[in-house]
């Protein structure tokens, strides 16, 4: 506890002594935390809407024009049994007709010279969000497609799982990209704390002759750079939020189009906490590398 | 207090700082160390602090074999030697008081007790009034008074002396000279390394002179 104290006292002293250079530790910690800030930005808003649209999953059966009121009965039965459903609606020619004039209004021409109406009728159902998750839903989906009456079954799950595999992969390239940056950002720590060590070897060489315990003489070093490592990841966690807020001022109504009127979010509280020790940790390592200097 | 047993070091280029060193030194005594320069003193004397190993033999020091301590119990070794050199070894940034009371202080021992002790010591060199000072606004004498106070402040069983008086005048040595021995009564260990012939024939205690890394008189 003492030596934590004195450490801390000392390790901000020595900041303060150097701060040209303890400046340049803490961008290289700041820039580190940015990459890995902008990461866990994206991917985190990315899964969030994920979760999201997973759970407002629907597919469509379409209907042959020559299905019979009977075949579509027992198509209808058959979801229902399946426990899979949460809701559903049934779309007549007419109405998906209507829809299109409706969504599409420049087309509306095109529609006009139709001469049969080229809609099938639908039942458009909407799944449970577990049902969606233990692939119960996929299943529902094989059996109704064999069902006769039914000309085509629409689940569009494609787009989801190929945003979640490339979610994967940016995680990946963000994460080694991220951990490069974190251990150059290290390395400049260890090299700023280590200039301050050398211009103290005297004092150190004293410290050691008087009997101090190795505590007092590393740990002011490791507390340097963990007090660098923190300063840069928040000033990163500000550099973020002011990227974030201008992102969301410049391009925000059109997200909001995107991505169907749910909003990007700014890292949690924990998120942001994470970022910061994440830094303090970073910078720490780094400081700890140089104190092994120090005797 | 100290035992050595055919001591060497020898140096990257085959060069013998000391050779077969076998020196025993009695608990309470005053010993010299002495003979011409690059004749060993200094190195024995970094042995005996453990910033340098042995390259052959070994050191007992008050019942501790050097060459077994952990790097923590080196430290604590540490703690009970008292050192005084040439180039006094004060911290530059730190004031007289704060000098003297590092060691209690990352220890813990409370604010008052360290203070009372440093008060102590320091009145006893005479510089009670330059608490507050730093070493660059002291006088070389002054400064090695405050490296004396801080060695006795920790009540050390031994205290070790590299050329103390190298920077002094002749009255300034004497007076460090009798610190020392003042320190000795009290039942210190002193071991002082000098080449000032002038200052052991006034001093007159037992001296053992080294000449190339090697033993050539105990007088
Ligand atoms: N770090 C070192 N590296 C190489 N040689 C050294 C080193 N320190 C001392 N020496 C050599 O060891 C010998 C003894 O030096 P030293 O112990 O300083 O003598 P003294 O203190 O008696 O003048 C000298 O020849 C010196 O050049
Ligand atoms: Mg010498």
């Amino acid at each position: 506890m003492r030596a934590l104290d004195y450490a801390l006292r000392e390790g901000w002293a020595s900041l303060w002594r150097s701060r040209g250079s303890g400046a340049f530790a803490i961008l290289a910690i700041t820039l580190a935390m940015i990459a890995l800030g902008i990461l866990l930005l994206v991917t985190w808003n990315v899964e969030r809407l994920l979760a999201e649209w997973s759970s407002a999953a629907e597919f469509s059966v379409f209907l042959r024009d020559d299905a019979s009121s009977e075949q579509r009965g027992e198509i209808e039965a058959t979801i229902d049994r399946s426990g899979v459903m949460e809701q559903r609606q049934y779309v007549s020619k007419g109405e998906a007709l209507a829809r299109f004039r409706r969504e599409f209004t420049e087309l509306a021409s095109l529609a006009e010279g139709f001469e049969d109406n080229p809609f099938p009728a639908s039942l458009e159902v909407r799944v449970r969000p577990e049902a969606e998750a233990d692939g119960r839903a996929i299943a529902l989906v094989q059996r109704v497609a064999a069902l006769p009456g039914v000309a085509d079954v629409r689940y569009d799950r494609e787009w989801l799982a190929r945003l979640s595999s490339g979610l994967a992969a940016v995680r990946g390239a963000g994460l080694a990209l991220s951990l490069v940056l974190a251990l150059a950002a290290a390395v400049t720590v260890a090299s700023v704390v280590r200039l301050g060590l050398n211009a103290r070897r005297d004092e150190l060489e004293i410290m050691q002759l008087v009997g101090s315990p190795i505590a007092f003489i590393r740990g002011p070093f490791v507390a340097e750079g963990v007090l660098q490592g923190g300063c840069g990841a928040l000033m990163a966690l500000g550099a973020l939020w002011l990227g974030f807020a201008a992102v969301n001022l410049w391009w925000g109504a059109g997200l909001a189009m995107m991505l169907e009127d749910r909003s990007l979010q700014f890292l949690p509280v924990q998120l942001s906490t994470a970022l910061v020790a994440g830094g303090m940790v970073v910078g720490g390592a780094g400081g700890f590398a140089a104190s092994r200097h120090a005797v | 207090m100290i035992e050595t047993h055919h001591l060497s070091k020898l140096y990257s280029r085959g060069l013998h700082a000391l050779r077969d060193l076998t020196i025993t030194v009695a608990k309470g005594e005053f010993v010299f160390l002495t003979g011409p320069s690059g004749a060993g003193k200094s190195t024995f004397l970094r042995l005996l602090l453990l910033q340098e190993r042995p390259s052959e033999g070994d050191i007992v020091v008050n019942g501790h074999d050097l060459s077994k301590l952990s790097r923590r119990e080196i430290q604590e070794y540490r703690r009970g030697i008292g050192f005084v050199f040439q180039d006094f070894k004060l911290i530059p940034n730190r004031t007289v008081l704060q000098n003297i009371s590092f060691v209690p202080e990352v220890l813990g021992v409370p604010v008052a007790q360290q203070r009372r002790k440093a008060f102590q010591v320091l009145k006893w060199v005479g510089l009670q009034h330059r608490m507050s000072a730093y070493p660059h606004d002291l006088s070389g004498g002054e400064q090695q008074r405050v490296a004396i106070a801080r060695a006795v402040a920790s009540e050390p069983v031994l205290l070790l002396a590299d050329e103390p008086t190298g920077n002094l005048d002749p009255d300034l040595s004497l007076e460090i000279m009798n610190l020392l021995r003042e320190i000795n009564s009290g039942g210190t260990t002193v071991l002082v390394a000098t080449h000032d012939r002038e200052l052991i024939r006034l001093v007159g205690r037992r001296t053992i002179t080294l000449d190339q890394g090697r033993v050539v008189e105990v007088a």
